[in-house]
């Protein structure tokens, strides 16, 4: 029972640190439209170009595409917020170094740190969706897109800490966002469904877990599809997860 | 005994940072870890605060080992780096009362400002920490350690950059700390802030500790005075002699006329141990 209250106190405790830093940034201009004009763009855009000329299997184009730019900007802002705060902490103010040598278990400040990380994606996704409804007089969300959202989530925060934790100048993330995270936004079923990808490109994409989160997202019932997917999303997460508990208790500098 | 460090030992890639360190901390005195930059002080430090692992060797804060314990260690122990590692974004009070959630602080919003005051930190406790002068800075991370009254406080070059009149400012928080019973581990290259604050001493050069013990005892090891005279390039010569006959003798090879004698001070003793027996200025 100590146990489970230490941990729930040291993530609050990290959570808090977190949350407060981002009541901060929220003041910032720069940082809230840093990473919302960009979905905001895609949504209008694609929207408005597209949105009355298509439907996808009698599924209105905004209804797809709002789903689509839910799941992308949700984990981009996941991942991006913990990422920097890990990284950043680490290399540049070193308060990361402030955090990993408090006594707090490295299962609650991942917990903590990835919590923050779904809080500011939550965030994202709500303005988003409002987006969605204001625009094109859509609300396509229930109970599959907000099991979706969640494991998307936390599958981008912790993915967050663990490219955080190993970087070793903010740069090299460059990389990681031109040859992982910006092919997955494309090619996951965000703007369109997976099927119209030629053969190879149409089994590669099942390598990413966004694809998986866009299936989730814009599931009605529980098909088997959907339950495959749902399955492979949980244990990315899962894997994802635990490595980061893994990396934060070996740290060492 | 609330430190106790055996053959510590840490290597980055081909350079050997920690070379076969020991040294214990009593309860309630201040340590000195004195050395040029690249010694390994701070290499020292990261390892006792659980940062670091070390590669070879043994600490123990409190009885507990660094490696095996890590979790009673962090709780006994509290780091003033030598950046500042504060969250810039928040503001001094947000500072703290994070430090205090992490530390599981008891009453801590009512601490956080009593350790304002106490510090001198409190007209300044919505002020965002990147708005804060170097010194104030500092005041504010020293404040914090003092959150969590810890055991075990390492402070590491916590002057360093700062003007002389806010170092003597910093000076006299650091002896507030040991006044309240607190043992200090405590870096600097300045000798001077070693004699005016340390119980003890270690000198560091290369990774390893090449004397310790109390200021005076070192300096009397060493040599009691301090001859300064011209060499041939014209440039002076410092050499540190233990006795008055020895002085005596070396003034006569030297000319007393061209010679200059002071009483050593520390600073010459960590001069001898990083190699070098005469210097030039």
């Amino acid at each position: 029972m100590n146990t489970v209250l230490d941990f729930a106190y040291e993530t609050w405790a990290v959570f808090l640190r977190e949350a407060l830093l981002l009541k901060n940034k929220l003041t910032k201009l720069g940082f809230v439209f840093y990473s919302l004009t960009s979905p905001l763009i895609y949504l209008a855009a694609f929207g408005f170009g597209f949105g009355s000329r298509i439907s996808f299997e009698g599924v209105r184009y905004e209804y797809f595409l709002v789903q689509g730019i839910v799941s992308m900007t949700s984990m981009m802002n996941s991942y991006n917020l913990v990422m920097l705060a890990v990284s950043y902490g680490r290399l540049h103010t070193k308060s990361f170094q402030n955090l990993i040598t408090s006594p707090v278990s490295a299962l609650s400040l991942m917990t903590g740190t990835v919590l923050s990380g779904i809080l500011r994606g939550v965030m994202a996704s709500v303005v988003v969706i409002l987006a969605g409804f204001i625009l094109f007089d859509v609300f396509p969300f229930g109970f599959f897109s907000a099991v979706a959202l969640f494991f998307n989530l936390l599958f981008a925060g912790s993915l967050g800490v663990i490219i955080g934790l190993s970087i070793k100048d903010l740069e090299a993330n460059a990389v990681i966002m031109n040859f992982f995270i910006m092919p997955m936004n494309f090619f996951s079923g965000t703007f369109y469904p997976v099927d119209n990808l030629p053969g190879f490109l149409n089994k590669l994409v099942y390598l990413f877990p966004l694809t998986h989160t866009n299936i989730i997202m814009r599931a009605e019932s529980m098909t088997q599809p959907v339950l495959l997917s749902l399955i492979i999303l949980i244990i990315l997460t899962f894997i994802t997860f635990i490595a980061g508990v893994f990396m934060l208790k070996r740290y060492s500098e | 005994m609330i430190l106790k460090i055996e053959n510590l030992h840490k290597q980055y890639k081909n350079v050997k940072a920690v070379n076969g360190v020991s040294f214990e901390i009593k309860k309630g005195e201040i340590f000195g870890l004195l050395g040029p930059n690249g010694a390994g002080k701070t290499t020292v430090i990261k390892m006792i605060s659980t940062l670091t692992k070390p590669d070879e060797g043994f600490i123990e804060v409190k009885g507990f080992d660094v490696v095996k314990n890590r979790h009673d260690v962090r709780k006994a122990v509290a780091v003033v780096p030598q950046e500042n590692n504060l969250d810039g974004d928040l503001t001094v009070h947000d500072n703290l009362l994070v430090y205090a959630a992490l530390r599981r602080v008891p009453d801590a919003k009512r601490k956080v400002l009593e350790i304002m005051e106490r510090f001198g930190i409190a007209s300044k406790r919505n002020e965002l920490v990147d708005k804060l002068s170097g010194g104030q800075k500092r005041r504010v991370i020293i404040a914090r350690v003092m959150l969590a009254e810890p055991e075990l406080i390492l402070l590491d070059e916590p002057t360093l950059g700062l003007d002389p009149s806010i170092r003597r400012e910093i000076w006299n928080l650091i002896v507030q700390i040991k006044n309240r019973g607190k043992s200090i581990l405590l870096t600097t290259h300045y000798t001077e802030e070693a004699e005016s604050l340390c119980d003890r001493v270690a000198i560091m050069s290369s990774g390893k500790i090449k004397r310790m013990g109390t200021p005076e005892e070192l300096i009397n090891e060493a040599g009691r005075f301090v001859l300064e005279t011209s060499g041939q390039d014209g440039c002076r010569v410092f050499r540190i002699v233990r006795s008055r006959d020895e002085l005596d003798e070396a003034m006569k090879e030297n000319g007393s006329a061209a010679c200059t004698v002071r009483d050593a001070r520390l600073e010459d003793v960590v001069v001898i141990e990083g190699g070098i027996n005469e210097h030039g200025a």
